[in-house]
């Protein structure tokens, strides 16, 4: 276990990774797009609008799941203090950040011809607003605050109150009254998506995690030089 | 070409508007760090150029910066 946390094991096998993924990227997103914009039927209700969903869904998973982790590793580097885990959310938020900019956009891009609105104020789509600003904060507060242990401390407040943020998003639907649908999608209960709709969406979910790791990873290794020559000026 | 695929009865405004914005933020965003992770492995062996003989044996004994070495040979 410990060899796998290992920094140079890590970087060694990310560089693989990449190469790897990035071969498996294009074709994944060409497929993914394909069935989307093309394969895909329309919706009898939404119409030609419904293929929003296949890049909105899986932005706004990751960006939940993309703060859950940053929660996750925050708590692990202020429990710890492993190095490693710190170079881990640093590559991870601004990818979060990016999605949750994407799905708020493709949202609100879905929402005029739905509801008639390109926003609303309801639990959540401000709830999602709300993460947008957990996460700016969250960057700057790696970036701008100098003293590790104050940087470490101000990440793991923020993250842990980010991560209650996730569960109202999580739940906001079922909590109050909103103008956004309850969870189509559930591992709980049964999936109310067709089939037919829920390829291209599996497809693009794979297609865009498989996006997130490569730029993962090379976020990961910039992170990791930059070490490596802070390293140079002390020799 | 069929136009009719564009149009989207209508739709294909806001469908074309998501997909392009998605696909315009995510070229940037791997365009940015790709070029950052390039500039960065540049200014590394420049540096280590830089470095006496001795430190350069150093270096290159350890791991991370072996492979930032060849991975940027091969790049």
């Amino acid at each position: 276990m410990i060899k796998y946390l290992n920094p140079s094991y890590v970087f060694k096998i990310s560089g693989k990774l990449l190469n790897l993924f990035k071969t498996l990227l294009i074709p994944l997103v060409a497929i993914g797009l394909i069935f989307s914009l093309f394969l895909s039927p329309e919706d009898y209700i939404q119409g030609d609008s419904v293929r929003i969903m296949y890049i909105h869904v899986p932005s706004a998973w990751i960006s939940l799941f993309g703060f859950a982790a940053i929660s996750f590793f925050c708590i692990l580097n202020f429990l710890f203090k492993l190095k490693n885990v710190t170079l881990i959310y640093k590559s991870l938020a601004p990818i979060g950040l990016t999605f949750n900019i994407v799905a708020i956009v493709t949202g609100s891009l879905w929402g005029q011809p739905t509801w008639g609105t390109w926003w609303a104020w309801d639990a959540r789509l401000t709830s999602m607003l709300v993460l947008m600003f957990f996460y700016i904060a969250f960057i700057f507060s790696y970036k701008f605050i100098k003293s590790p242990d104050r940087s470490i401390k101000a990440c793991t407040l923020i993250s842990v109150l980010g991560l209650i943020n996730i569960i109202i998003i999580k739940y906001s639907v079922e909590w109050w009254s909103t103008l956004h649908q309850p969870s189509s999608i559930s591992l709980a209960k049964e999936t109310t998506v067709h089939f037919s709709m829920l390829i291209p969406l599996g497809l693009m979910v794979f297609a865009l995690f498989m996006y997130v790791a490569v730029i993962f990873l090379m976020k990961y290794r910039i992170e990791t030089i930059r070490i490596k020559r802070k390293g140079f000026k002390k020799l | 070409m069929n136009f009719e695929f564009f149009i989207m009865n209508g739709f294909g405004i806001y469908v074309w508007s998501a997909f392009a914005f998605t696909f315009i933020v995510c070229l940037f965003l791997y365009i940015r760090t790709r070029k950052t992770l390039k500039k960065l492995e540049k200014d590394f062996i420049k540096e280590a150029n830089n470095l006496s003989e001795d430190q350069f044996e150093d270096i290159k004994n350890q791991k991370i910066a072996k492979e930032i070495l060849i991975s940027h040979s091969r790049s």
